[in-house]
């Protein structure tokens, strides 16, 4: 099953990690993967399922146009290894279905349409598969509110609590029964996944459901709305160059040999750059020299 | 399954479980394992022995908006993956030193080198791959796969910041969540720009 799919991956080269994953994988035995909800089917495992490369409906197709297909090769690591049981904190609103990662952005995308499952009030057992089953996780089930719209941002606001499974040990698929309430038209399932020790990493899922009964979908816009970046914004233009002595500022452009100051020491650039966090000059020796 | 970072995390998860500190049979050890000593922690070791090669094989994704015959890019598109690229060889080439200095393994799972042809670099096939696309979709598609290798990258840092202890690493890490996020923020910009 792994060489297969890395094949596939490998196949369609969206996998820069693919043989540093290869080498650790073999020692990592069954535990090179984690998992996501197969039915009611996530977001990412339905696209995945109806092939990253080739999508056929609109909702997924809409996904990797916005993203790529990266993340749907990657359908099991909707994660955060930062969650520690804070999900609600570090993960924005409207950025739910994503964990707030720039790679998974397309599963935010506000749509009527993406793949749903029809359900009914009542029993519901549903079944998560797990490539990798952690021991000791908690699995958290939540549901959006009556008159939850899908065309608008998923908060954290518009989840109702279904149900949580503490300290369980997964299976590869492991199923639970929840209990649905009354709701028309579409929903989403939502599910935490905390491992509780020896990790802070949690998963995430979104499956569309459908209870019927609902008002025409909205359709789609054309063009998907862009997501949010979830990081800082971007720099906006800047000069082209500084003048010798400038203070090194995130956000301008500066080219080989132009001179900043930085913590009262002057640096030479030795590669054009825009200048972003992170590139301060002390942190990022490859774009400048201590003058 | 799949290959991707969560399998080095995952790795680095069952090392620290077969190192005892979760799990039913937690009393194991494994040449994938690694150990801590003076100053660092196992998580310290892992964090590097997955970025190095993490970022390695980053580089030579970057490098691929070399502005090279069907491929092209906007020059502000090369200008960043090259300053992308140039920057994590520094940080390469730091990590694997600090792994010498700590005379731990350059990678995580030194049993199963021999298996997989030894230390990781990028895939043949994966650069390929994005070299052979359509000249007019490359740009698109080199952001895409940048965005998901970093934002995998701002990840295994923040397992870092949580559990690491040696102050460099820890440094190095939030370095590297900072640099990475931004960078991410200026692809999606580039991607999508303001209207």
């Amino acid at each position: 099953m792994r060489s297969a799919h890395a094949k596939v991956a490998l196949a369609v080269a969206a996998v820069p990690a693919a043989s540093l994953a290869a080498v650790l994988a073999g020692s990592a035995g069954t535990a090179s993967a984690h998992g996501t909800m197969s039915d009611p089917p996530s977001r990412v495992f339905a696209c995945k399922q109806e092939g990253p490369e080739n999508p056929t409906s609109d909702a997924c197709k809409a996904a990797v146009a916005v993203a790529g297909t990266q993340p749907f090769y990657d359908w099991n690591e909707v994660s955060r290894l930062d969650a520690g049981g804070r999900s609600r904190e570090i993960i924005p609103d409207g950025q739910l279905c994503s964990a707030g990662r720039a790679k998974y952005r397309g599963l935010d995308l506000q749509r009527a349409d993406w793949p749903a499952r029809a359900v009914r009030p009542g029993p519901l057992t549903v079944t998560y598969y797990a490539t990798a089953p952690h021991q000791d996780s908690n699995f958290d089930f939540s549901i959006t509110r009556d008159g939850w719209d899908p065309t608008q941002p998923l908060r954290w606001a518009d989840l109702v609590p279904l149900a949580s499974f503490t300290h369980q040990n997964p299976s590869t698929y492991t199923r639970w029964t929840l209990n649905l309430p009354q709701r028309t038209g579409r929903h989403l399932i939502y599910s935490i996944w905390q491992r509780v020790v020896g990790s802070d990493e949690a998963f995430y899922t979104c499956s569309d459901v459908d209870f019927g009964g609902g008002t025409t979908p909205t359709p789609p816009p054309t063009t998907p709305p862009p997501t949010t970046p979830p990081t800082t914004p971007p720099p906006t233009t800047p000069p082209p160059t500084q003048q010798p002595g400038d203070t090194w500022t995130a956000g301008k452009t500066y080219a080989a040999g132009d001179q900043v100051t930085y913590d009262g020491v002057t640096y030479t650039c030795l590669q054009g750059h825009t200048a972003i966090a992170g590139w301060e000059p002390p942190n990022a020796p490859a774009l400048w020299r201590s003058a | 399954m799949t290959v991707r970072w969560a399998v080095l995390a995952v790795a680095a998860a069952c090392a620290l479980l077969l190192l005892g500190r979760c799990g039913p049979a937690g009393g194991s050890t494994s040449p994938a394992a690694p150990r801590g000593g003076p100053g660092f922690n196992p998580t310290d070791v892992m964090f590097l022995q997955m970025m190095a090669p993490h970022e390695g094989q980053g580089v030579t994704l970057a490098r691929l908006a070399d502005g090279s015959p069907g491929r092209p890019v906007r020059p502000e598109v090369a200008r960043l993956a090259a300053a992308i690229a140039g920057t994590q060889l520094t940080e390469v080439r730091a990590m694997s030193a600090r792994l010498r200095d700590w005379r731990r393994p350059a990678t995580a799972a030194p049993g199963s080198h021999a298996a997989h042809g030894g230390m990781p670099a990028t895939s043949p096939a994966a650069v390929r791959s994005v070299e052979r696309g359509p000249a007019d979709g490359f740009e698109r598609a080199f952001l895409n796969l940048l965005i998901a290798h970093q934002d995998d990258a701002v990840q295994i840092a923040r397992m870092e910041t949580a559990r690491g202890e040696n102050a460099w690493a820890r440094s190095l890490a939030a370095t590297i969540d900072r640099s990475r996020s931004a960078e991410i923020a200026m692809m999606l910009a580039l991607l999508d720009p303001p209207k």
